[in-house]
């Protein structure tokens, strides 16, 4: 007799009311589309989280690097109750959020990661998920915690979360700050945006293919430049390490 | 402990300064620190106001009510408020209280309220 | 009083740069020297306001020599607040002007995202009065946002007119390839839309997040010569016709009209009485938005339009490509960012990059004279130049 061992690996999702598509108008006068993310679609988002890994700037090399693994691993059935949404502008991804319900009244903010900047994309983004947890799940509050300043500017200040400090984080393990269900309501007015339902055109074009996003955030084009400037401002050093990288002798 | 904000009145002309200047503005004088202080009004109206969006580091609150008050005897400064609905030309009446706080230090500046 | 030619000028593109601040710097620099066509200089001034206190460095301008190897050459950092740059070109003018110097190389640069956006805003907020403003949490943004309240009030200019100058500058950066915003914006998407207030949020109440510059990294630099280095170069001769700064009180409310900026007026009259001409003959202008409302206000206050009525003259389309006088084709510090040192040298970049005609799509036709004002502190300390194009 054979054990089933996929059996016991693989958590069982909760079926969780999937998130009602949404459209806004960005500063661009361009329309983003935000909707709900299927299993299957997963790998068309990995490649583009992939190259983030490698821009050491903003934590985008830490969200992206823990966004990848949280997608693969919700691909592969090795998370239990994620859900993950897209801004689309144009069929093109803009930005990608995701979170996990805990239990019926607790859910987990997970990450919120913007491939197009200045438009305040990631702010729509991440009130939409709390607008999938608070108004679609049901929950009573939220779990979230920010990697980078500006997270914590926009979302700790911005909603004025309140603290929940003697509950880690399932993200690095760190004091958790909560979005209440009065918070939110308190926040709607100025923070959530949206209309319903989309437009079929709009849509179609949303869920015909997720596109490349036309201008991701980018490596630094010398990848020691930030380093050195810091904490070697003679650059000599790291000059003459970056030379050898690239086969070049430093007496060159 | 009663705290006031000074003007600086120079006792040359008269003229009273905030804030503090070496040389008084009007007559040039310029002995060496010869003003007299004296406390600043409290009361006054709104000049102009903004509610601060965008904090400096240092700050842990979402926004900051700051305006610029014509006090009662004719000098204008800026302060913090704590007014929720301000309007250019309403009174008010200021207090003096901690308006920044540094790691090792507490500043102590004008707050207004609504009179 | 000899005469002033630029000679050369150079830019990096406005973003964030991670590159040392001395690079940013230096690579301008060397554009410069390059278009001008020179390797030896006889004074070097650098324009930088926050090189100490951000990027832990002093001494900017012995490092840019150095960096050039433009030694012997006499060097000073000149730090001005955000019109380290125009004082910079100030001092390199008089460098020449007086004949002690033959070749002046000024640049400008800044470095602030090397910290983030919130050590950034006190970092500028320094500039304002220690006692009676900066320890209140005053930033920029408020002092522009109390005075748009005020100017608001007194002279009708509402959210669309600010909103107005934000499209304008935005969208104009697009034609300029060195400009740090490159992203189109619509007055539908941050005023009209359901979604405008969100996406266009209060940074200072009146002002939102599209009414202010961006935090940007960048370096530019101009090389001066005199009239007989000038023909010798051989390049287009755009002369400094003229200059003028003036200063007020450091505290803004101390000030006798607080919609007054009287050191923008005086600036400005300075500057044309010493190239003797008026404002009506300025072909083209960069004025300092760091805040939308500053390009409606100076434009009153340099004499282009009567008081009260810039906000008209941008309705109807007077400061646009086309119009009467074409206010910061370049996207002005709005669409082309606002490296705080650098921006002074910056706008005279553009001017002369439009009087020698290189402008591209953005070229104002047959530009003449050409106009900068670079805006100190929050209206305590401008310094404003007038160029023209000789044949």
């Amino acid at each position: 007799m054979s054990v089933d061992l996929e059996k016991i690996l693989r958590p069982v999702d909760t079926p969780m009311k999937p998130y009602e598509p949404k459209y806004m108008m960005l500063a661009s006068g361009e329309a983003a589309v935000v909707r709900q993310v299927d299993r299957d679609e997963i790998p068309d988002l990995l490649r583009h989280v992939e190259p983030l890994l490698h821009v050491e700037r903003d934590y985008y090399d830490v969200v992206a690097a823990r966004v990848y693994s949280e997608l693969l691993a919700h691909y592969r059935h090795r998370y239990q109750d994620q859900y993950v949404l897209a801004v689309q502008i144009d069929g093109e991804l803009a930005a990608i959020v995701n979170g996990r319900q805990v239990t019926p009244d607790l859910g987990m903010s997970l990450h919120t990661l913007a491939l197009r900047r200045g438009l305040r994309v990631g702010a729509h983004a991440f009130a939409a998920k709390m607008e999938y947890h608070i108004d679609t799940l049901g929950h009573d509050e939220v779990l979230i915690v920010a990697e980078s300043p500006i997270g914590f500017r926009r979302w700790m200040i911005e909603y004025r979360l309140e603290k929940r400090f003697d509950t880690p984080h399932e993200l690095g393990g760190v004091p958790s700050w909560a979005l209440t269900r009065e918070l939110f309501d308190a926040a709607r007015a100025t923070l959530v945006v949206g209309r319903r339902p989309v437009p079929a055109d709009l849509l179609d074009k949303a869920m015909d293919a997720i596109l490349p996003p036309s201008d991701p955030p980018t490596p630094p084009l010398d990848p020691l430049a930030a380093t050195r400037s810091m904490y070697d401002p003679t650059g000599t050093s790291l000059m003459a390490q970056r030379w050898e990288m690239e086969g070049r002798s430093a007496d060159a | 402990m009663d705290r006031n904000i000074y003007a600086y009145v120079c006792r040359r002309c008269g003229a009273s300064h905030y804030p503090f200047r070496m040389v008084c503005k009007e007559c040039k004088q310029n002995d060496f620190f010869e003003f007299d202080t004296v406390p600043l009004p409290r009361t006054g109206s709104l000049v102009t106001w903004t509610r601060v969006h965008n904090l400096p580091a240092q700050y842990e609150v979402a926004t900051l009510g700051i305006g610029i008050v014509e006090l009662e005897n004719g000098m204008r400064m800026l302060g913090q408020l704590e007014i929720d609905e301000p309007e250019i030309g309403m009174a008010v009446v200021g207090e003096v209280d901690v308006v920044r706080r540094e790691p090792y230090d507490s500043y102590y500046g004008m707050v207004f309220r609504a009179a | 009083m000899r005469d002033v030619y630029v000679a050369g000028i150079g830019i990096t593109t406005f973003t964030r740069l991670e590159y040392p601040l001395v690079e940013i710097a230096s690579y301008a620099s060397m554009m410069a020297l390059r278009d001008a066509g020179v390797t030896e200089v006889d004074q070097v001034y650098v324009a930088n306001m926050g090189s100490p206190r951000v990027n832990h460095q002093t001494a900017l301008a012995s490092a840019v020599v150095d960096s050039l190897s433009l030694m012997p050459a006499g060097a000073a950092a000149i730090e001005n607040g955000p019109a380290s740059g125009a004082a910079a070109i100030k001092a390199g003018f008089q460098a020449v002007a007086s004949g002690m110097d033959d070749v002046v190389l000024v640049a400008g640069a800044e470095r602030m995202r090397e910290v983030n956006n919130l050590e950034a805003t006190d970092f500028v907020a320094t500039l304002t009065h220690p006692l009676a403003e900066y320890i209140y949490g005053v930033t920029l943004p408020a002092h522009a946002a109390m005075f748009t309240r005020l100017y608001m009030e007194r002279y009708g200019v509402t959210e669309r007119h600010l909103a107005m100058v934000s499209v304008k500058n935005q969208n104009a950066a697009l034609a300029n390839e060195w400009a740090h915003l490159q992203q189109p914006i619509t007055i539908e998407g941050i005023l009209d839309s359901p979604e405008a207030m969100t996406n266009n949020p209060y940074v200072a109440e009146p002002l939102r997040f599209f009414d202010a510059c961006p935090v940007s990294d960048g370096g530019a630099a101009l090389v001066l010569v005199s009239e007989e280095k000038a023909r010798e170069l051989g390049r287009p001769l755009v002369r400094i016709s003229g200059i003028g700064q003036a200063t007020d009180t450091h505290a803004v409310f101390e000030r006798d009209e607080p919609t007054d900026l009287l050191a923008v007026r005086k600036a400005a009259n300075d500057a044309f009485a010493m190239a003797g001409i008026t404002p009506q003959d300025v072909d083209v202008a960069e004025l300092h938005d760091a805040f939308t409302i500053l390009e409606i206000v100076e434009s009153e206050e340099v004499g282009f339009f009567p008081r009260g009525e810039g906000h008209l003259a941008l309705e109807k389309g007077e400061t646009a490509l086309g119009g009467t006088i074409p206010i910061n084709v370049g996207g002005g510090l709005k669409g082309r960012g606002h490296p705080v040192g650098a921006t002074g040298v910056a706008q005279a970049w553009e001017i002369v990059t439009q009087l020698r005609g290189d402008g591209g799509t953005r070229q104002v036709e047959g530009a003449r004279v050409g106009f900068t004002c670079n805006f100190g502190g929050f209206g305590n300390n401008v310094v404003c130049c007038t160029f023209v194009r000789e044949s």
